[in-house]
């Protein structure tokens, strides 16, 4: 009960009009970003964040429109997998597989229409799961000291860069990078000047947002101009979009097992959108296909993974929110713009904002609403946008990231920090090195090295202070548990010669 | 393998200066472990990492041929133009030569990429400028904007 009424506080915070029409624009852009090839979520919410600074939009309202792009991107990635057989995201990748052939039998109508109800069943279910458990996971996380936080760091480390088969040591390397660069500018306790090399414009250390825009559009950018830009197959023509009930009335128990499965995947850590859709579309394959027909067109097959994908990307914000430890890349981003905000998540903050919150919380609940409506009737916008080929598209994303970096302080030097940052980020791709546990070391290392130096004032220098607490203990053998699992996972698929990345 | 090797050496480099570095900060009183031992503490493992990525590289890189290599030049030498240009030229006329030239470089056709970048950076002004409030200077240093 006290869950409802706090809900009821936060739709007073939704429902302004400041936050109303930002969850409108969020959904309509957000949905745009995840159905055009080549923008995904974490490029979508990066480029974004320096203009809700820009504008000055406090913690709430960025936060609302930041998961409404979010939700936006998870609904959209499936519109051009449906209809041109490349993903518009990588969670959307599973979509292809059935989506695209039902497209080619003629049904690409009912393909988008129940994709877009899956996604509604399955974000509507994440978010009923954020309201259940964020709480109960933040009021679990108050007993946790400084040891206890310096321990749960360390497991997201070891754990955001998924268990798919990516080699551990290049994940690890990445968050220590991350922590590396955290350390540049004034030491946030002594006050001494570390790795400034005299440069004033770095004491206040590397400004998070603008590394991660270069990260993740200007290194974007590099990744396209390798390839040789080559015009798209025609999209499939979609004629009105009344959808048949039946087709879709069938799909049910795929979109609930898929809701269900992809949720699981979002909370925990490292997994994210990308699994969540996988292991989604794979159990309903076990589960279902007993005609062999999943791969030429079953509409479970599209209902699965979407419902799966969608219910990832709430069930991420879970322990972004409650332990302040992002799930995904995509929320790590997130975490970015509210720390720079000043506002730590955590335990502390479902006692102290309320309102942020649960305004979020509410305002998800009406962006489902608000996408079901964009994604169905609505959906002839998204058809014709997407064709705006890549050559016209990404000129205009650097432009818009300039323009959002350079707002926040008109430093000329911030903007060539994003750059080299751009092309920093460009060769660890090349070198198969995820960005994400970067910008993840980038954003908690000072927090992570605060919490390090109270737990070692407390112990006035006695480093078994950090193996005192049964909380810190299970968390450095869970980490140990999943490091073993990743690296065998990696052994086994090296002997396959095949690996694949999930980081959305 | 050579290029992945290369690469992990250079980090290695990074990570035994920056390690270094860190060891020889101090304070004289105060705090129990000071400035120093964190940097310690991520820098030795990431050498550890980035040394066995030299000796094991575990996969190479494919880079990109002379021609994508040459665009890639490009289109980073536009975008660091952009950066300096912007305060002189103004938003619109700086925004149109890096719309028009990244258009070009990514391979659209120039005369079609010269409009985009005309229609575009005027509309991004108005849309940030005239409609979001976000002031963005229509001319620049040069003209006495």
């Amino acid at each position: 009960m006290e869950t409802l009424s706090l809900l009821a506080s936060g739709f007073t915070v939704a429902l302004t009009p400041l936050n109303l029409s930002l969850l409108f624009a969020g959904c309509f852009v957000g949905t745009l970003i995840g159905a055009m090839p080549g923008l995904g979520p974490v490029n979508g919410v990066a480029i974004l964040i320096p203009l809700t600074f820009a504008f000055g939009l406090d913690a709430t309202s960025s936060l609302i429109l930041l998961s409404a792009v979010y939700f936006g991107t998870m609904y959209g990635g499936r519109i051009s997998s449906i209809l041109l057989n490349i993903p518009g995201d990588e969670p959307a990748v599973m979509t292809t597989l059935d989506g695209y052939p039902m497209a080619q039998k003629g049904q690409a109508v009912d393909a988008l229409a129940l994709s877009g109800v899956a996604s509604f069943v399955g974000a509507t279910i994440a978010v009923i799961g954020l309201s259940l458990f964020a709480p109960l996971l933040a009021r679990a996380a108050i007993h946790f000291g400084p040891a206890d936080y310096f321990a749960l760091y360390i497991m997201a480390f070891a754990t955001i860069g998924g268990v798919a088969g990516v080699d551990p040591r290049k994940t690890l390397l990445s968050a220590l990078i991350g922590l590396m660069i955290a350390t540049v500018g004034l030491d946030p306790i002594s006050g001494v000047p570390r790795y400034t090399g005299g440069n004033f414009h770095i004491y206040d250390g590397i400004e998070p947002i603008v590394a991660l825009v270069g990260l993740f559009a200007i290194s974007e950018i590099l990744m396209l101009l390798e390839k040789h830009i080559k015009d798209r197959v025609g999209a499939i023509r979609v004629d009105g979009w009344m959808p048949s009930l039946s087709t879709i009335l069938s799909t049910k128990w795929a979109m609930v097992r898929g809701s269900l499965i992809g949720f699981i995947a979002g909370v925990l850590p490292g997994a994210g959108a990308s699994l969540g859709s996988v292991m989604s579309y794979s159990i309903e394959k076990q589960a279902s296909d007993k005609d062999g027909t999943f791969g030429q067109g079953d509409p479970r097959g599209v209902a699965a993974p979407e419902a799966g994908n969608n219910a990832a990307s709430g069930g991420a914000l879970i322990p972004m929110l409650s332990l302040g430890v992002p799930g995904s890349g995509t929320t790590a981003v997130m975490l970015a713009m509210l720390i720079s905000l000043n506002v730590q998540p955590g335990p502390l903050l479902f006692e102290r904002q309320p309102d942020l919150v649960w305004g979020l919380v509410a305002s998800l609940y009406m962006a489902n609403v608000t996408l079901l409506i964009l994604n169905i009737p609505l959906i002839g916008i998204f058809t014709r946008l997407m064709a705006v080929p890549t050559w016209a598209l990404m000129p205009i994303v650097a432009a818009v990231s300039f323009v959002g970096v350079f707002s926040i302080s008109n430093s000329v030097f911030d903007l060539e920090v994003m750059i080299a940052f751009g092309v920093i980020g460009y060769i660890l791709r090349k070198m198969d090195i995820s960005l994400v546990p970067l910008v993840l070391g980038l954003l908690l290392g000072g927090d992570m090295e605060r919490n390090l130096r109270r737990a070692m004032s407390i112990s006035d220098g006695d480093w078994s202070i950090l193996l005192q607490s049964w909380i810190s203990i299970t968390l450095y053998v869970l980490t140990l548990a999943f490091l073993a699992l990743s690296v065998w996972l990696a052994m086994r698929s090296n002997k396959r010669g095949k690996s694949r990345r999930f980081e959305a | 393998m050579t290029s992945t090797r290369l690469l992990a050496a250079v980090i290695f480099v990074i990570a035994a200066v920056y390690t270094w570095y860190g060891s020889t900060y101090s304070v004289a009183f105060g705090d129990v472990l000071g400035p120093s031992v964190f940097p310690v503490i991520v820098g030795i493992p990431a050498m550890l990492l980035s040394g066995s990525l030299v000796v094991f590289p575990g996969g190479g890189i494919d880079w990109p041929d002379r021609s994508h290599l040459f665009r890639q030049a490009a289109a980073i030498a536009v975008l660091l133009g952009y950066a300096w240009l912007l305060t002189p030229l103004g938003f619109p006329i700086a925004t149109f030569g890096l719309i028009a030239a990244l258009g070009a470089v990514l391979g659209g056709d120039p005369l079609k990429s010269v409009v985009l970048g005309v229609v575009m950076s005027l509309a991004l002004w108005v849309m940030f400028d005239q409609i979001l409030g976000l002031p963005l200077a229509f001319l620049g240093s040069i003209f006495g904007g």
